[in-house]
């Protein structure tokens, strides 16, 4: 074999081990990104929704709509202090549906959405407005996104009274879908439970 | 003399001519069956005329395409390229039974979902099925929805009667979010049929349809339903293309089935 050859085969076994080497480390390196970019959406979905607490709260038991199983939300209760003006204590439940669900099996909302603003309508209207999150981190599909509608809607009716109807903006505006199938430009129906009046608070205020 | 001759001779000719040309046609259009000509081939068998497709439109709608390529799974597999290839294969198998059918793409294009009701909404009578993969739910199990938000605009105590009485009458205008409302009582009667047949094809699966609001379906002026698959997690995508045959035979259940009670509606 000539020498030439040789060394240029010799540089190319140095090569290809050093790229190797950089890859595993490259690897690390990227793994580390992710972990360092989870713990900071943490921190920044802290300080974007930190915990409401109002002059008004009373700690009830509540019953929060996680998934139960693929297709179903079942209710789960929870001990919470929650105020008796209904907007702040639907914040307050939206809020703990997407912060604390007791696994990442029962989650249906992703974990760095943001509740930007609620509002109810003197007709009985609940008007939520969450960040990009809820559509760009949910998961395509029927089943999903019906799940994560179901849960807020189901959370909401179940523990605010007074709620007839909840329609559902992202970053403020009215959308298609939620993640590409589920229809967001009507509204959902909050009265197919009758109020249950150990959870329900008084409903009077309207934004 | 001789001109005279030529002239009288020129005359007959031409007057033979005539006669032949004139008589011979009358006399062969005026064939009795005895002198119709014994053909030599052996007498074939009576064929059957091509079947005609009768009964609705299917219009099948294979969701998403283009830049919006719906559950992505493991591999880059993408839901908009599983659900293109199902409503091909159910496309063939529909068109076999002998129904007419019609795709909303058939390439990787993107309609809106307002171009997707179009089609269905261009047919007089019509049946729309949507095909999509969830990203969630367990392997192997099929979830068959109607639109739950036209329950609100559908008409209260609506008599069952066949499916062009429930269309809008003519000349009256629809308003095209609440399109399928009037058809939302058929829409999950035939949600109910393919949802039964899928439960026993497709094990784990629901044994009722389901009740959400698919924006696909909103629009569309015919009995309407989506099916969903779980999930675009599978390690490889062919059993999600392979029930295509099954998904075809609980489509095919559900129409006649619909056809049936609309028939028996009417009467």
């Amino acid at each position: 074999m000539p020498r030439g050859l040789k060394i240029v085969l010799v540089i190319l076994a140095v090569a290809v081990v050093a790229g190797l080497l950089s890859l595993r480390t490259l690897r690390r390196r990227l793994h580390g990104l992710s972990e360092s970019r989870s713990a900071e959406e943490q921190a920044r979905h802290a300080v974007l929704a930190p915990p409401i607490s109002t002059p008004t709260d009373v700690t009830v038991t509540a019953q929060i709509f996680w998934a139960d199983g693929p297709d179903k939300v079942a209710p789960v209760e929870v001990n919470l202090p929650l105020s008796a003006d209904p907007v702040e204590r639907s914040r307050q439940l939206l809020q703990t549906l997407i912060a604390n669900p007791p696994t990442d099996g029962q989650r249906t909302l992703p974990a760095d959405t943001t509740l930007s603003a609620f509002y109810i309508l003197s007709d009985g209207t609940a008007i939520a407005d969450f960040s990009d999150a809820i559509a760009s981190e949910l998961p395509s599909g029927i089943l999903s996104e019906e799940l994560a509608v179901n849960s807020i809607a189901r959370t909401l009716e179940s523990n605010v009274a007074g709620l007839r109807r909840l329609k559902i903006l992202i970053h403020g505006q009215e959308v298609d879908t939620l993640a590409g199938n589920v229809d967001l430009t009507g509204f959902f129906d909050l009265t197919s439970i009758p109020a249950s009046p150990t959870a329900a608070a008084t409903t009077g205020a309207s934004h | 003399m001789l001109c005279v001759v030529r002239n009288l001779i020129f005359s007959c000719a031409f007057l033979l001519a005539f006669g032949f040309a004139v008589l011979l046609p009358a006399r062969s259009t005026h064939r009795s069956p005895q002198e119709e000509p014994q053909s030599t081939q052996q007498p074939t068998a009576p064929t059957a005329p091509p079947a005609v497709p009768t009964g609705p439109v299917i219009i099948l709608d294979p969701g998403h395409g283009g830049i919006d390529t719906g559950a992505r799974g493991a591999g880059g597999v993408a839901e908009k390229d599983i659900v293109l290839q199902v409503a091909r294969t159910v496309r063939g198998q529909l068109s076999i039974q002998g129904y007419r059918v019609v795709l909303t793409r058939k390439d990787d294009s993107n309609p809106t979902y307002d171009d997707r009701a179009a089609v269905a909404n261009a047919y007089r009578e019509a049946i729309f099925v949507s095909f999509h993969v969830a990203s969630t739910g367990a392997s192997g199990t099929v979830r068959a929805y109607y639109d739950q938000f036209s329950a609100a605009a559908a008409p209260q105590s609506m008599p069952r009667t066949t499916m062009r009485s429930l269309a809008p009458l003519a000349g009256s205008l629809v308003v095209w979010d609440q399109a399928q409302g009037p058809y939302f009582d058929q829409s999950r009667r035939l949600a109910d049929v393919i949802q039964s047949q899928l439960a026993r094809s497709f094990p784990g699966s629901p044994q009722q349809s389901t009740g959400a609001s698919v924006r696909t379906l909103r629009s569309v002026m015919a009995p309407a339903v989506a099916i969903e698959t779980s999930s675009i997690s599978v390690s490889t995508p062919d059993a999600l293309v392979g029930a295509g045959g099954l998904l075809s035979s609980a489509i095919a259940d559900g129409i006649s089935a619909l056809r049936q009670s609309s028939a028996a509606g009417a009467r």
